[in-house]
């Protein structure tokens, strides 16, 4: 497994304790919410679960992108420091190799961030709301909205990556990344093809959008992803021809 | 070596950075959508605002909110970076300079990279206010005594939260660390200018400062207006505390 010295490599820039800090504290955003106006919500009549993420989700969704962006900047950060990318072009490991363990690595990292939210929302809807569906139901309902939100997740993982893994300076990785999220915070909303720019895909919740939308959404992302992930693989190959 | 030589150093350092062109680069999507959509400026009167009142205030408010504070924690990691990188930041300090002089030159840079893209931002709103005075037949451009006020009451009430997106870059070495605290601690300014004791968040100062500008400016909308009392004595302790802690720490960890 090459995933497992990539690991090793973030062990000291604080990549895994920066992001569960991350994810902890948007956690808590939901919590927070309903523990201070929990009145504003508990009366809407609809599934706990969807009134949460209707909620807090915007908030959350822009943390985990941030999160993401900051998490891509540092894993190629370490590589361009000091050179160590030459280093590792010197090994017996195919080049787009490293692209892809370290997307692995980030995906890892935002299930971890994930399962934090999902958590924190699956203990608003049972301490603040009554459950018709059960417990079971509930589980059911975080298990789906939260799967789809990290295949939401990750065209905006691999983009960032991308451009990480093209720019050796991380403040321009960083500039650009940042440039993005904010046009994504920018962009009209109800444009479906608006929302197909994998920085604004995370905004959308696919369980409140039309059914029609929504599949079609799950439709374009995978191709997205396939997209950007062979561009990024493949850039690795013929990246020495440009810098 | 005189402040000011030094402060002329810090920008040679950055002068190929091509920082100027990602702060500038976000100043144009800023205003992209607005050209766009300027015929939505003429649906708001149901908040009582003029157009061309409407068409400068969301533009401004986009800025303050996000893109502006997230543009200066970028700025932050170059200043940074440029010293770390080839351990450049050993090389200053064997120069006979005070590395507090050192410290306070590199965050006069930052508040010129602060000042420079805020007047990108009133450049590129007098380009757009024109392009959609022309496209829309109405005149959507402000005096520009008034522009340049606003603009220079954001700058202004940014520096608190400046100095403090300073003095993590300087305190937190590892840089996921203080990127990620400086981003999001962005997020929750949203939030925190609704609440009574928003003057303690010098992040939510920028917004607040033109929130509260909307307030005023929409006759059918209330927004908290500026209470100097609280707010002066704290953004100025703020400033203060940060400024003279990163001065204290700066190049600590390299002087051993």
């Amino acid at each position: 497994m090459s995933v497992f010295p990539e690991c090793k490599k973030m062990k000291r820039t604080g990549f895994f304790p920066a992001l569960l800090l991350g994810g902890l504290f948007s956690a808590m955003v939901p919590v927070l919410n309903m523990a201070f106006r929990s009145e504003l919500y508990t009366g809407q009549g609809k599934p706990p679960v969807r009134i949460l993420l209707d909620a807090n989700w915007q908030m959350m969704a822009m943390l985990n992108i941030l999160l993401v962006l900051v998490g891509t900047c540092i894993l190629y950060h370490t590589e361009y420091e000091n050179h160590a990318i030459g280093k590792m072009a010197a090994l017996p490991i195919r080049r787009g190799r490293l692209f892809v363990d370290k997307f692995l690595l980030m995906a890892a990292a935002c299930i971890v961030i994930l399962a934090l939210e999902a958590a924190a929302v699956g203990f608003c809807s049972f301490r603040w709301f009554p459950l018709p569906e059960g417990f079971h139901g509930l589980i059911l309902e975080l298990l789906q909205n939260f799967g789809y939100f990290l295949l939401l997740m990750m065209p905006a993982m691999l983009l960032s990556l991308f451009i990480a893994s093209v720019c050796e300076n991380m403040w321009i990785s960083l500039g650009i990344g940042v440039i993005c999220v904010f046009t994504a915070t920018m962009l009209p909303s109800g444009n479906f093809a608006w929302s197909l720019f994998p920085y604004a895909l995370l905004f959308q919740i696919p369980k409140s959008l039309p059914a029609h939308t929504a599949g079609k959404l799950l439709l374009a992302v995978p191709i997205e992803i396939g997209a950007i992930g062979i561009a990024g693989a493949l850039f690795a190959n013929i990246r020495r021809r440009f810098t | 070596m005189k402040f000011f030589t030094l402060v002329g150093v810090e920008f040679r350092k950055i002068r190929r950075s091509r920082i100027q062109i990602l702060l500038f680069l976000g100043t144009v999507i800023l205003w992209l959508p607005s050209v766009i959509h300027a015929d939505m400026n003429f649906k708001m009167q149901a908040e009582g605002i003029s157009p061309e009142n409407n068409f400068f205030i969301q533009g401004f408010m986009g800025m303050a909110a996000f893109l502006f504070p997230a543009s200066m924690v970028v700025c932050t990691v170059l200043l940074q970076q440029t010293e770390r990188n080839h351990h450049g930041i050993l090389k200053m300090l064997s120069l006979p300079v005070c590395p507090a002089k050192l410290c306070f030159a590199k965050f006069t840079v930052l508040l010129s990279l602060a000042a420079a893209q805020i007047l990108m931002t009133v450049g590129m709103y007098g380009v757009s206010a024109g392009i959609a005075s022309r496209t829309q037949d109405y005149n959507f451009l402000l005096p520009l005594s008034y522009v340049f006020k606003q603009a220079g009451s954001i700058l202004l009430a940014s520096i608190p939260m400046l100095t403090f997106f300073w003095l993590l870059s300087v305190w937190i070495r590892t840089p996921i660390f203080s990127i990620g605290f400086g981003l999001a601690s962005i997020v929750p300014s949203v939030l925190m200018i609704n609440t009574k004791v928003w003057f303690v968040y010098p992040m939510a100062y920028p917004f607040f400062v033109i929130v509260s500008e909307y307030g005023k400016l929409a006759t059918r909308l209330s927004t908290a207006p500026i209470k100097w009392v609280p707010w002066l004595p704290v953004a100025a302790g703020i400033t203060i505390i940060c400024l003279l802690l990163s001065c204290f720490r700066f190049g600590q960890v390299e002087r051993g």
